[in-house]
């Protein structure tokens, strides 16, 4: 049984005037303790969504189905009221740009110690103390909880981001985009940082962003979602060495290489609009070996090796590539 | 982290901002209930306005009933202390209201509108020097200026709308120069000026549309408050006593001792009139100003959870 | 100190202001022709020795620069004329009326203030709801109401169980206890004071809406609730704080101009405050005490915006610059 299970997650929103998004559309995957996952895709491919929604945090216009089972127990079976309890103490979460994911009045040690009073980890002194010494365990100095935010740089607030989510030893670590916004050099050094912590702890990294080289870097496994779906999962090395989805191959092959600074994606086209119904593989616009089956059937996420699936039809032919 | 609800490709640019022309006003008003009520309120006093001097039952110069008549069938409103019919007095007052209103802003617009763009688009000094100057006469309070003033120079209507104009055209300033700063940085700005298109013309063709619906919340905005301030000023003798307008109505009727002769009708129809007028503004102007609010609605925190929808079935095509 | 800079130029500025408005004060009531102080014919009851006595001690007969300095000279000593009306220094009565009008205006917007963050939470807090739309509309409604309509209308339904005007009964004067005399001003407050309180709220309600939505939209609201804090923590524990900080510069900023605004409540319910009393000077042409009332009010307002911005740099520690 493995950590993490997730199993036919749906997410659908309800924008005011408008018709309704299906922004998540049957992902599933698993994870096990201390392994590193990535998430992978364009803005607006779902990936930030999925992981809310892991941790039930939806906004009042969206709902969701499927199962998110922690030690086989599904955490979103009665809602939010049921969700709240898993929060932080079993999945933590690290979001992008913590300039605004912490709150500006208030100190960062308090931020920290907040909700280890709350769960019952540790109260007032014993809270205080241990806040700093996960702020030394991210490489800050203990005497900067002290501080506000807007006191720290881009990369110490991430840092700080991070040690905050390990307050109350969660078995599983979010990340949303921790390295978007910091330069390269920190990016690096997050990244590391990050690596790290899942060794040295044992915790299950789930790592969400659309440049490439972060999850060559970090991650063993890895998913490519596309349109709300997963169009292909596996090993990083099969992800980037053998391809079987047009998508990741075109996305891997757009980066310069994988130490480079520009991780932007161009894929001519733009994602379809997920608000109405598509028929056949939502990818085929802009595809560049489409078949005539891909214009009417969407294709099923299947095993093309060992731990390695792919939704595309390409790989039913005989000796596709 | 917002959620991804829009199409990415479109935010780059700004070209895809919502404030462009007659398009938007529609949309606001499809979408906005607050919008199209106000709206209607705020047309159907300017119809009243415009036809009250024809469809006003009786005249508002020659007495036609007793002091303080109460309501009856023929005086629906009564009658106030001159012997003049309440309905009447109202709409009549109205059109007086309505006009002092439109042009008290007319006035703060265009000096307000001139300040900000003038100070928006040419920054530097033009700017730092209109700004504190704005700044002081933000610091004065309203109504005893204007008290200050009207007795300087005299109780007329036309005081009265010049010296409400005067007074507030600093917001409007304020916000039309935040909007020009920001607009004046897009690119196909930058593009035009790369082509040598004179500072006339990029203003006039590039940065007054974009500014337009923002000024045009603000405009309906300015008039509630001159409709409200031509009341106060009315009521504390600082306009012309004959005049007949809203506030006039309200001095009178506190000044001939109303209350105490318990003639409520002299009193009450004239407050419901004034708030529905600036309730209308006031729901049009700021449905707009939300609307042009680019920020997403999103919401973390409300009394209301997401939903949990059953899984129907089993496999990819299911639910 | 943390940023004493800003303080200091926050101080400096309104010391410039105080100065800007002095001179606007003298511009206004002795360069402008037409202003009794400059024509003496105008003056009521003028003997020949007042306005012998006028003319020296407001040097009316010398270059208007030379007055401007008389001007502000007198104005250092604490010198504001006397009022024509009274035939008394205008300073001491001003000071009287505003130890009248202070006490009913900060009951009045302390009211309003609370009333508008109840309703303003609640409204929000319970977004869409038919309380929503009731406490909205209702707030929108008050606001637009004109001041006096809803004095007269307060005088209509109150009139006979509550005092009608006045700040006290004038019989009871002499030596009764204290107790008796300050409820007895209590109660002829209340008229008044509702009034402020039932115009004023509707903005307060409006902004602290609004703003409580805004930051019902903020990131570190997202992260509190991914720490499992239960909602109504959040709202307490992080919303609330940020939230409040547009009120607290709104009501400074508001203040200033409640003063000045009072003088409808007062006229309406002859109340002997600052607002009264530059009606009544209006009415008699009595202009050193227009003149010293405008200049008080003016002084009043930038020293309230000053009080706004310190309020603000304590509440909001991203503020040092």
């Amino acid at each position: 049984m493995s950590l993490l299970e997730v199993s036919g997650l749906h997410v659908w929103f309800e924008p005011p005037h408008a018709a309704e998004v299906h922004a998540v559309q049957g992902v599933s995957f698993a994870l096990d303790a201390g392994e590193r996952f990535g998430l992978v895709g364009e803005s607006g491919c779902g990936k930030t969504t999925t992981v809310l929604a892991l941790m039930g945090l939806l906004p009042p216009n969206a709902s969701a189905a499927g199962e998110v089972l922690i030690d086989g127990q599904n955490i979103l079976a009665g809602g939010e009221d049921s969700v709240q309890a898993y929060r932080w103490k079993d999945v933590a979460m690290v979001f992008q740009g913590a300039m605004n994911a912490l709150n500006p009045v208030k100190k960062v040690g308090w931020q920290i110690a907040e909700p280890m009073a709350f769960h019952g980890v540790a109260q007032g002194a014993a809270a205080r103390k241990r806040a700093g010494e996960l702020l030394e365990m991210v490489g800050i100095p203990a005497a900067a909880g002290d501080r506000y935010p807007h006191e720290f740089s881009g990369g110490m607030r991430q840092r700080a981001a991070i040690a905050m989510a390990l307050a109350c030893e969660p078995k599983i670590l979010l990340a949303d985009e921790p390295t978007t916004a910091l330069d390269v050099m920190v990016q690096a050094q997050i990244l590391e940082l990050l690596t790290g912590l899942a060794r040295d702890l044992g915790l299950a990294l789930v790592l969400v962003t659309h440049d490439l080289p972060v999850v060559a870097q970090v991650c063993e496994r890895a998913a490519v979602m596309y349109a709300g779906e997963i169009v292909e999962a596996g090993p990083t090395e099969a992800l980037y060495h053998n391809p079987r989805h047009p998508y990741t191959r075109l996305l891997f092959a757009a980066t310069p290489d994988l130490y480079g600074r520009d991780a932007v994606i161009s894929i001519p086209g733009a994602p379809p609009r997920l608000d109405g119904e598509i028929t056949g593989c939502p990818f085929r616009p802009r595809c560049d070996v489409p078949l005539d089956r891909c214009r009417d059937e969407d294709p099923e996420l299947r095993l093309v090796e060992a731990g390695h699936r792919a939704a595309c039809h390409r790989n039913d032919l005989v000796g596709a590539s | 982290m917002t959620l991804p609800l829009q199409d990415p490709l479109l935010s780059a640019e700004g070209e895809g901002q919502p404030s462009h022309r007659a398009g938007f006003f529609r949309t606001v008003l499809k979408e906005r209930k607050a919008a199209v009520v106000g709206l209607s309120i705020i047309v159907f006093f300017v119809v009243l306005a415009i036809v009250a001097p024809y469809i006003a039952p009786y005249s508002v110069t020659e007495p036609s009933c007793a002091v303080y008549a109460p309501p009856s069938p023929q005086h629906w409103l009564g009658c106030d202390d001159g012997g003049f019919d309440m309905v009447s007095l109202l709409m009549v007052g109205g059109r007086i209201s309505m006009i002092v209103g439109f042009a008290a802003t007319l006035v703060a617009m265009i000096i307000g509108g001139g300040v900000g763009i003038l100070s928006g688009y040419f920054g530097g000094w033009v700017d730092g020097s209109l700004m504190r100057v704005t700044d002081y006469l933000l610091v004065i309070p309203d109504l005893v200026f204007m008290m200050v003033i009207a007795d300087l120079w005299g109780a007329s209507l036309f005081h009265v709308i010049i010296v409400i104009g005067i007074l507030e055209w600093t917001t409007t300033a304020r916000i039309i120069r935040a909007q020009v700063m920001s607009v004046r940085e897009r690119v196909y700005v930058k593009r035009a000026r790369g082509m040598g298109a004179g500072n006339f013309r990029i203003v006039w063709r590039h940065i007054l549309p974009q500014v337009g619906p923002l000024l045009i919340a603000n405009t309906v905005l300015t008039i509630a408050i001159a409709i409200y301030l031509e009341t106060a000023l009315a009521f504390l003798g600082l306009e012309d006593p004959t005049a007949v307008t809203w506030g006039t109505i309200l001095e009178n009727a506190f000044q001939r001792t109303a209350i105490s002769s318990g003639a409520w009708w002299a009193i009450v129809p004239a407050g419901f009139a004034i708030a529905a007028v600036i309730v209308g503004c006031f729901l049009f102007g700021q449905a707009v100003e939300d609307a042009l609010n680019p920020r997403l609605r999103v919401a973390y925190l409300s009394i209301r959870p997401w939903r949990l929808r059953p899984l129907v079935g089993r496999g990819p095509g299911a639910i | 100190m943390r940023g004493s800079d800003y303080l200091i130029k926050r101080g400096i500025f309104a010391l410039v202001t105080v100065y800007v408005a002095i001179t606007i004060n003298f511009f206004l009531f002795r360069v402008l022709p037409g202003t009794a102080v400059t024509d003496l014919s105008r003056v009521p009851h003028a003997s020949p020795q007042l306005q012998h006595a006028l003319t020296v001690e407001f040097g009316l007969d010398k270059p208007k620069w030379e007055q401007y300095l008389i001007y502000l000279k007198n104005l250092l000593h604490g010198n504001m004329g006397i009022s024509f009306a009274y035939q008394q220094p205008v300073r001491d009565l001003l000071i009287q009326d505003l130890k009248n009008t202070i006490p009913m205006v900060t009951v009045g917007t302390v009211a309003a203030i609370v009333i508008g963050m109840i309703t303003g939470i609640l409204s929000a807090w319970r977004r869409g709801s038919a309380a929503d739309h009731v406490s909205t509309n209702a707030a929108i409604l008050f606001y637009a109401f004109p001041t006096q309509w809803l004095g007269l209308m307060l005088l209509i339904i109150f009139a006979g169980t509550l005092p009608a005007g006045g700040m006290e009964n004038p019989f009871l004067f002499g030596a009764e206890p204290f107790f008796q005399h300050l409820a007895d001003i209590g109660q002829h407050m209340i008229l008044p004071a509702l009034t402020l309180t039932l115009t004023a709220y509707g903005s307060y309600t409006l902004i602290v809406r609004s703003s409580m939505l805004e930051t019902f939209g903020e990131d570190y609201v997202l992260t509190a609730r991914a720490k499992g804090l239960p909602a109504r923590r959040v709202v307490r524990r992080h919303a609330f704080r940020n939230a409040m900080l547009p009120l607290v510069t709104l009501v400074a900023l508001d203040l200033g101009y409640i003063v000045g605004g009072a003088v409808l409540i007062e006229v309406i319910f002859s109340w002997p405050g600052i607002g009264l009393a530059m009606y009544d000077a209006i009415g008699q042409r009595d202009y050193p005490m227009l003149q010293g009332g405008f200049l008080i009010l003016t002084i009043s307002v930038i020293f309230l915006n000053v009080v706004a911005d310190l309020l603000y740099f304590r509440l909001d520690p991203r503020i040092s610059e």
